[in-house]
């Protein structure tokens, strides 16, 4: 016997009922009520934490029970069993089971499929896009963190010179503009920009102070560019952006840059070999040694040991092993 | 302005009887098995599970909430559901696309959402209210699409001319629309807030606003002039701390009102639209508080964030919480004698692309 509040369906009237079950019938008695139903045809409701549970007839009335335990030894008499979503909601090793999986999923999701998917739509989004997104940067950091160049104009022009008569691996010559910028903040750097622009900054080039290795660092920069790899940087952070966004509520605008932020600093250690790869095909294309790529990654590194303040290094990962890969290429290159 | 010719107060037919309060008796740590469970099952199912989850999120809340001793449900199909996230994102797309074509058929898209959109919307109504019972008995909405045109398309066209001097008013007519047409069975729901009680409020969260803004910016300024005086005592250089000050001071005063206002604001709002909302002779109280919903929303987000969204389910029932037990229904007679409606049936297509586009009509 299990007491229950019984529902007609036409109108909000309780009813104190009593349930019982024999044989394979549940059996319904109480005020006004005597109803006897095969069990197979009643519908019961997930056990949904402290709910009342609700055991639906076919004529739309109903019997609402709140003491669960209870009405779990009811229905153990009986054919019923509740559904696997349903006991797996309820069991502590199946929540912790699946917190793991979501963690774990969502960790897989955003080292693997989230740069996936910002690749492909780096690639497939149209160049003006890139355009418009390179000129509101260069529009925010001019005149405030990047300066004019006090390299002399003929030196800027022989570089200039010297990158655009480069052959890219795939035939024609770089696309790319070529900008030459100081900065106090970024120290010896060069980065590309969304649209493949590169910036090269005099720290840089006064540290290289070597035309074919300060090619080589461009030929890596190209390579960047090759990929859109800047594009794609920023695809991901604001996928992260809008996730997070949409994910914490409306007041989380202002956090919703941290991690946006977070992410851009560094291209991810695939993308640097990648751009490296690019960047050794392009320099033994126009017949000069991958070497100097690495010769000029060596000089940067040792300008600022141990150091992690800004440089080009703090944008670009794990040099040791980039050193070794290109050593392998050089290789290569002196082998022919 | 307002044209109302309902009487503030009805004559009653029987003596009051006691309040019924609302009860939330769910728990975050229960919910959290139902929530994580759900959310592994849509991320491999690449979304589509969504549906079923979000049957289960509604009815886990609907379940755990009671009034005269018994509890609602939900009785939404998930499959309807599902239809209506296709169509919904079907829009979404439609919409990020057309915003960045800048040509014609920008115009043609915006044009055809904004032609649908009323009726989506008064479809989502329809369905929420149809698959929402008490003791058995469901709600309805009746609203006609006439009227969905006037309140969304009209009136929102208004309001955007109006710089949103009209938005109260919007409001109001909305809400009207709404619970108007909001039957419980046989019996007819009414609301009974004039335009003018939204002005009060809009305009007093208005004002408390720029006053905060006011004090916030003077002490801002007026630490920027001590550090800058100080600075000048000392031979030019700047004491950082005080530059912090000053910056603490202007930014905190901006993240109080960005964060007060909107919890603010719905506490005020919401307890002007259920006080004036019956259910037949039946009148309905709401004493929600501004500071605690504020406390609970603030609270809310922080442990969300540092949690890494784990918090979720907590923060969801934390709010529920708060949210229903401060609404008492008010009798007016025998709450046994509710008669229900002849059944129909009711997309779930509306809803769903009301949720999609994140338009707040809820509650």
């Amino acid at each position: 016997m299990l007491s229950a509040n019984y529902f007609d369906g036409r109108s909000t009237r309780v009813r104190v009922v009593n349930l019982s079950v024999v044989g394979e019938d549940l059996v319904i008695v109480g005020e006004d009520v005597d109803v006897r139903v095969p069990f197979a045809r009643v519908k019961v409701d997930e056990r949904l934490g402290r709910a009342p549970r609700r055991l639906r007839l076919e004529d739309g009335t109903f019997c609402e029970v709140r003491d669960l335990d209870a009405l779990d030894t009811l229905l153990s008499a009986t054919a019923h069993r509740d559904g696997w979503v349903d006991r797996m909601q309820r069991r502590l090793h199946f929540v912790l089971l699946a917190l793991v999986a979501c963690v774990a999923l969502a960790a897989a999701g955003y080292k693997w499929v989230l740069p996936w998917a910002a690749a492909q739509g780096a690639q497939h989004l149209p160049p003006a896009v890139g355009r418009t997104l390179t000129v509101q940067t260069l529009k925010i950091l001019d005149g405030r963190i990047l300066l004019p160049s006090k390299i002399s104009p003929e030196r800027r022009q022989s570089l200039s010179d010297q990158f655009h008569a480069l052959r890219l691996p795939g035939g024609g010559s770089p696309a790319s503009e070529l900008l030459f910028r100081r900065s106090s903040q970024l120290g010896a750097n060069a980065f590309t920009l969304p649209d493949g622009t590169i910036i090269v900054l005099d720290d840089l080039i006064t540290l290289i102070n070597d035309d074919p290795q300060i090619l080589a660092v461009f030929a890596h920069e190209l390579g960047h560019a090759h990929g859109r790899h800047s594009l794609q940087l920023l695809l991901q952070s604001s996928a992260v952006g809008a996730f997070w966004t949409f994910y914490v509520g409306d007041i989380s605008n202002l956090l919703a840059a941290a991690p946006a932020a977070l992410l851009q600093a560094k291209y991810s250690q695939g993308l640097e070999r990648e751009a490296d790869d690019y960047g050794a095909a392009l320099l033994m294309q126009n017949g000069m040694s991958p070497a100097l790529l690495a010769d000029a990654l060596r000089k940067l590194t040792e300008s600022r040991p141990g150091s992690s303040k800004g440089g080009y290094l703090s944008t670009h990962p794990s040099t040791e092993e980039r050193l070794r890969h290109l050593g392998v290429l050089a290789a290569t290159f002196k082998n022919k | 302005m307002d044209k109302d010719p309902r009487p503030e107060s009805p004559p009653q037919s029987s003596p009051p009887r006691a309040p019924e309060p609302l009860h939330f008796n769910g728990s975050g740590a229960e919910y959290f098995g139902i929530w994580i469970v759900n959310l592994l099952l849509t991320i491999v199912t690449l979304g589509i599970y969504s549906a079923w989850a979000k049957v289960r999120r509604l009815q886990y809340f609907y379940r755990h909430t009671s009034v005269a001793g018994s509890s609602f449900d939900f009785h939404g199909s998930p499959v309807r559901i599902l239809i209506g996230r296709v169509i919904a994102l079907a829009m979404l797309i439609a919409y990020n696309y057309s915003v960045r074509l800048h040509s014609l058929l920008t115009l043609v898209i915006l044009g055809a959402i904004a032609i649908v959109m009323p009726w989506l919307l008064r479809n989502s109504f329809r369905f929420r209210l149809y698959n929402t019972s008490w003791r058995g008995t469901r709600f309805h909405f009746r609203g006609a699409v006439a009227g969905a045109y006037r309140v969304f398309l009209l009136n929102g066209f208004l309001t955007l001319i109006t710089l949103y001097v009209m938005a109260p008013f919007m409001h109001q007519r909305l809400k009207a629309y709404q619970h108007d047409n909001t039957w419980f069975g046989q019996t007819q729901c009414s609301f009974h807030a004039r335009v003018g009680r939204f002005y009060v409020v809009y305009l007093l969260l208005l004002a408390a606003a720029v006053a905060f803004a006011f004090v916030f910016g003077l002490s801002g300024i007026g630490a920027v002039f001590v550090a800058s005086s100080e600075a000048q005592k000392h031979g030019g250089r700047v004491n950082p701390y005080a530059v912090f000050r000053a910056l603490g001071i202007l930014y905190g005063g901006l993240i109080v009102i960005g964060v007060s206002i909107g919890p603010a604001f719905h506490a005020l709002v919401t307890n002007l639209i259920w006080n004036n909302t019956r259910l037949g002779e039946h009148r309905i109280e709401c004493n929600m508080s501004p500071f605690p919903l504020i406390w609970i929303t603030v609270s809310n987000f922080v442990l969300v964030v540092l949690t890494l969204g784990f918090f979720v389910p907590w923060a969801m029932v934390r709010l529920a919480r708060y949210q229903l037990e401060s609404v008492r229904l008010l009798p007016a007679g025998d709450l046994q004698e509710f008669v229900a409606a002849d059944p129909e049936t009711i997309g779930a297509v509306g809803e769903e692309a009301a949720t999609a586009f994140d338009f707040d009509i809820s509650l």
